[in-house]
């Protein structure tokens, strides 16, 4: 094919991928149950390199799939049929950390902890922590506009990227930063699925270790009560740097697995942890022990290793469900608050309902839910009434003013339900917004919002805020 | 829907020009607010003062800067800010064309879609009417000194493109030029 014969004839040799057997690696993402071979995989070592790639592939219209480390769960970095993988990872050096200002410049292929270790030694850290971190890119990140757990106090990728620099399609370098006058192109690009153009360099924000951390570990004997205290909290005045909620199953599958102590009996479990100086860790956990006071069980961490044991089952709450099951498949709806306990019963239902077993685990502080549901991909069909079973959920999030996805993305795995959340008239917005960047679609292209007709042939109910369309005619 | 809105729905949709401000809005007052969530969706021409009592009555306030108390929450945004960018979650507009359309929500965590929200904040009443906003709101406690936003000067090469695109992102929103 002439993309290849001119991609291995311009660029060299050693960081150019071809062939079945080369690129099946890169043949899915996180999401493994969507696989697509690419015609090539290029690493490239400069921007030069990527320029290089870009101005190849729009001569002969080959779409480009950048990608990070490949730890999506949407399929985001998924190849296309006949396109290019452009894999950034060997672009992972540190460029440079102002300690005064608390900023560090890294390359896209820089791994997410990898900043937190080179800041360590200053007493800072990069602050969101998705759980994929120790493998997962900055780059990556901010095209997906990643979380974790710490978002609620510290904010997500956005709130915490200060500039970066970007090619669009055409080899043109853009200079994106928080200070610049005009429209919001920075936040515009975070969250953007490689849609847009390629990121090449970013500012990040680094935060002070704090001096203490205290976790607290509550059981309860039901679900509301457990919702209840998460907006308690909350409404006290109190941002935790992380509020976790587990169901009955997620508890027993962690504590299978890690065996740091959590109590069995309890329908729901929440950990909060609390960080700041000491004083200011001494006043919130008396506020947060005040408001745990009807929880069954109750245990604060005393030193540091006490607080990563509480942590270590939550942290291990995938792989504890993986043992139960052959697979899962991972939700990442977002709702208010104030709804957690309403959708952990309507999910229970849904289970029912399906006969397909769910383990909850939520990020309780910002809505954020992961219910997982097991089931196995080599029962006929099973794959099919997970899916179904999925989209149940994440319509009953938009129902509930919430959102499709918090923190994974669209990538391929949510087109459908985008179809749900946003209009036709609101989908054409975003494609116009692509063409603006990238008119001849070449950059991920058919990922993130999906094609008009597919939402019209889905006949998807489209439901904004909780009302229906035409609410005065009956519905079955 | 409001009759407001369908009025302003109206008036884009027979305007070769309009100006946005708060006086032709004349669309205000707090639409939701539930303290424990940490958000408030306000429409557009709520005055900064009525979003800082109804925040004060739970010990909750903006975490952004803003010049005046009499300024709208919609003057704010449209005047745009980075601080004032990390808490917008949602907005609802009305395009160029007429059209009322909705972006991001109310919740601290989503990535569905592109960030419409965020992107049109200093968009100065150029690219479509803002007539709602749901943002992020504070503790009083947990908000430090707050600082005025500074601008930087943007590269040269950078600025050429950046206009560029942003020409383009006006035609998508307002394609005939009414807003101006």
């Amino acid at each position: 094919m002439l993309v290849i014969k001119q991609l291995l004839t311009q660029l060299p040799k050693n960081i150019i991928l071809t062939g079945e057997e080369n690129t099946r690696p890169f043949e899915c993402d996180g999401l493994s149950v969507y696989r697509q071979k690419p015609l090539a995989v290029v690493l490239p070592e400069n921007i030069v390199q990527i320029k290089q790639v870009l101005k190849i592939c729009k001569a002969n219209n080959t779409p480009v799939v950048t990608r990070g480390a490949g730890t999506g769960l949407a399929g985001g970095a998924m190849p296309l049929e006949n396109s290019v993988v452009l894999g950034l990872s060997k672009l992972n050096q540190v460029k440079s950390i102002d300690v005064e200002n608390r900023l560090a410049v890294v390359e896209p292929g820089v791994r997410n902890i990898a900043i937190s270790e080179a800041v360590a030694q200053y007493g800072l850290y990069y602050a969101p922590d998705p759980s994929s971190q120790i493998a997962c890119t900055i780059g990556g990140n901010v095209a997906e506009n990643s979380g974790g757990v710490h978002c609620l106090k510290y904010g997500l990728t956005v709130h915490n990227v200060k500039a970066i620099k970007m090619l669009t399609i055409d080899g043109d370098e853009l200079i994106l930063s928080r200070q610049d006058d005009g429209l919001g192109l920075l936040a515009l690009m975070n969250g953007s699925e490689g849609l847009l153009g390629i990121i090449t360099e970013i500012t990040v924000k680094l935060t002070p270790t704090p001096a203490l951390a205290r976790v607290v570990m509550a059981g309860f004997d039901s679900v509301r009560d457990c919702a209840n205290a998460v907006a308690d909290i909350v409404k006290a005045g109190v941002i935790p740097a992380g509020l976790e909620m587990m169901d009955s199953f997620a508890i027993e599958a962690a504590e299978g697995f890690a065996q740091v102590g959590y109590p069995l009996d309890a329908k729901a479990l929440l950990l909060c942890e609390l960080d700041g100086t000491h004083a200011q860790v001494q006043v919130e956990l008396n506020q947060v022990l005040k408001i745990l006071s009807n929880a069954s069980t109750l245990k604060v961490s005393n030193n540091e290793q006490e607080r990563l044991d509480l942590w270590q089952g939550r942290k291990s709450a995938f792989p504890a469900v993986g043992r139960l099951s052959p697979d899962y498949y991972c939700m990442d709806g977002t709702i208010p608050r104030r709804h957690l306990a309403d959708m952990l019963e309507k999910i229970n239902a849904l289970s029912q309902k399906y006969q397909l077993r769910v383990a909850n685990v939520f990020h309780a502080g910002d809505g954020n839910l992961h219910p997982l549901i097991l089931y196995d991909a080599n029962k006929t069909s099973e794959l099919e009434k997970v899916e179904e079973f999925g989209t149940e959920i994440l319509r009953l999030s938009v129902d509930m003013g919430g959102t499709i996805t918090g923190e994974h993305g669209v990538g391929v795995e949510k087109l459908n339900a985008m179809c749900h959340q946003f209009n036709a008239k609101e989908l054409a917005i975003f494609h116009k917004i692509k063409a603006v960047f990238d008119p001849k679609s070449l950059l991920n292209p058919g990922k993130a919002v999906p094609e008009l007709h597919r939402c019209a042939e889905l006949g998807s109910m489209h439901v904004h805020h909780g009302k229906l369309p035409h609410p005065e005619l009956e519905r079955f | 829907m409001s009759n407001r809105i369908n009025q302003l729905q109206q008036l884009v949709k027979d305007s070769d020009g309009l100006h946005i401000n708060s006086e032709l809005l004349d669309y205000s007052g707090v639409v939701e607010y539930y303290p424990e969530e940490l958000v408030m969706t306000a429409k557009a021409g709520t005055t900064i003062s009525e979003i800082q009592t109804e925040l004060a009555k739970h010990n909750q306030a903006l975490p952004f800067f803003v010049k005046t108390l009499n300024m709208s929450i919609g003057s704010v945004y449209a005047q745009g800010a980075q601080d004032l960018s990390d808490c917008v979650l949602g907005v609802q507009i009305i395009d160029g064309t007429g059209e009322l359309l909705n972006f991001g929500g109310q919740v601290m965590k989503n990535v569905a879609g592109y960030d419409v929200a965020r992107l049109l904040v200093g968009s100065k009443g150029k690219l479509a009417i803002i007539t709602q906003i749901s943002f992020k709101v504070m503790p009083q406690t947990y908000i430090g000194k707050i600082d005025k936003p500074s601008f930087s000067i943007i590269d040269k090469p950078s600025f050429s493109i950046r206009q560029k695109i942003e020409r383009r992102l006006k035609q998508v929103f307002d394609p005939k030029g009414v807003f101006n």
